[in-house]
């Protein structure tokens, strides 16, 4: 995985007011931390943390942080965005080895078209979106890939059965489903309801 | 419709609807979802309407998540009565929503199907709110806005 590069500068001013005027200056505050190092406090351009995160390796990319002139080999731990605007409010920078290996969060993805689940009138659900799992910085893998084609209804796909690449390994339970195939549900309960939702209106009219 | 089954207390203040959603901002059962925009209280009648309404867009298949209870119990007085005699009588059950809370989650459709299933929906809410789609975790992707 390639590195990409971010320009950090550190940040002198703490709490809830500097943070807003650095929002509002269109740079986004954040910290760097671990190694047990003390954290830095620093803030990065909002553009450049878009670019940086926007490539293939998507938020697990590998970042070469510049704090004045010093660099850091860092990814990114946590992104805090605003609940509605969905902007991002803050940034957790974790420094990295190029030989450590670390846990990060790992998108898993559907691929295919679960024909027979389709045809049957099933549905197929995908209960796990992201996978933990354990490697060094440059092996973490963008998304893991579930092929759904060959699945029929009643089956499910196993967090343990996945095709990992070479140097990731799992840090979670092998035995979460993480997609399953339903048989078509018999719209029982609708019409009940229906049923019900109709007898209630009668019932306000009277 | 939904209610709690059981109360420790039968009458509740009013409270406040300032701030944002502290939790459930997330689409996290779902593929798609129904985001507040505004702040409100959502009655128990106003959640089984918007699900009846999604639902039945549906047809087949699909699954329907809600994330909102109404454990609020709302009072009011009979009409034409003088003012004073205590508290009225709790009449519904309402949920009380705040802006970036998802009310409704849908999975197991296309998102043509599901937007349209979720736009009737949102026509029964007494708040704006929109439709948001899952970002993939690990894309650096917006929650899709209409």
């Amino acid at each position: 995985m390639a590195e990409t590069s971010l320009v950090a500068e550190v940040r002198h001013e703490r709490g809830s007011r500097a943070s807003r005027r650095l929002l509002a200056s269109g740079r986004i505050p954040g910290v760097l931390y671990g190694h047990g190092e003390s954290p830095v406090a620093l803030s990065v351009g909002g553009r450049a943390l878009r670019a940086a995160l926007s490539t293939e390796a998507g938020v697990n990319a590998l970042l070469d942080l510049s704090i004045g002139g010093e660099e850091h080999l860092a990814i990114v731990r946590e992104i805090q965005r605003h609940p509605v605007r969905q902007t991002i409010s803050h940034v957790d920078f974790q420094a990295v080895n190029r030989d450590e290996v670390v846990s990060v969060e790992v998108a898993v993805t559907l691929v295919g078209e679960a024909r027979a689940v389709s045809r049957a009138g099933g549905t197929v659900e995908h209960l796990l979106a992201a996978a933990q799992v354990r490697a060094r910085p440059a092996d973490i893998p963008a998304a893991l890939e579930v092929d759904v084609s060959e699945l029929e209804v009643g089956d499910s796909v196993l967090l343990g059965q996945l095709a990992l690449p070479a140097g990731v390994s799992l840090d979670a339970d092998p035995g979460t489903i993480v997609v399953i195939a339903h048989p078509p549900r018999i719209q029982a309960a609708e019409a009940e309801g229906a049923a019900e939702g109709a007898a209630a209106e009668g019932g306000e009219e009277s | 419709m939904l209610m709690p089954r059981k109360v420790k207390h039968r009458k509740q203040q009013r409270g406040r609807l300032t701030g944002v959603a502290k939790g459930g901002q997330t689409v996290d059962f779902g593929d798609y979802g129904i985001q507040a925009l505004e702040p409100g209280w959502i009655t128990a009648r106003q959640i089984e309407a918007a699900r009846i309404a999604m639902t039945r867009h549906v047809r087949r298949g699909g699954k329907v998540w809600i994330r909102v209870f109404p454990d609020k119990p709302v009072t009011q007085k009979p009409a034409e009565t003088r003012m004073g005699s205590g508290k009225g009588n709790p009449e519904r059950w309402v949920a009380v929503v705040r802006p970036g809370r998802i009310m409704f989650e849908l999975a197991g459709v296309d998102e043509q199907l599901a937007r349209g299933a979720m736009e009737r929906a949102i026509q029964k809410l007494p708040i704006k709110a929109r439709f948001v789609v899952r970002p993939a975790p690990g894309s650096e992707a917006e929650v899709q806005v209409q």
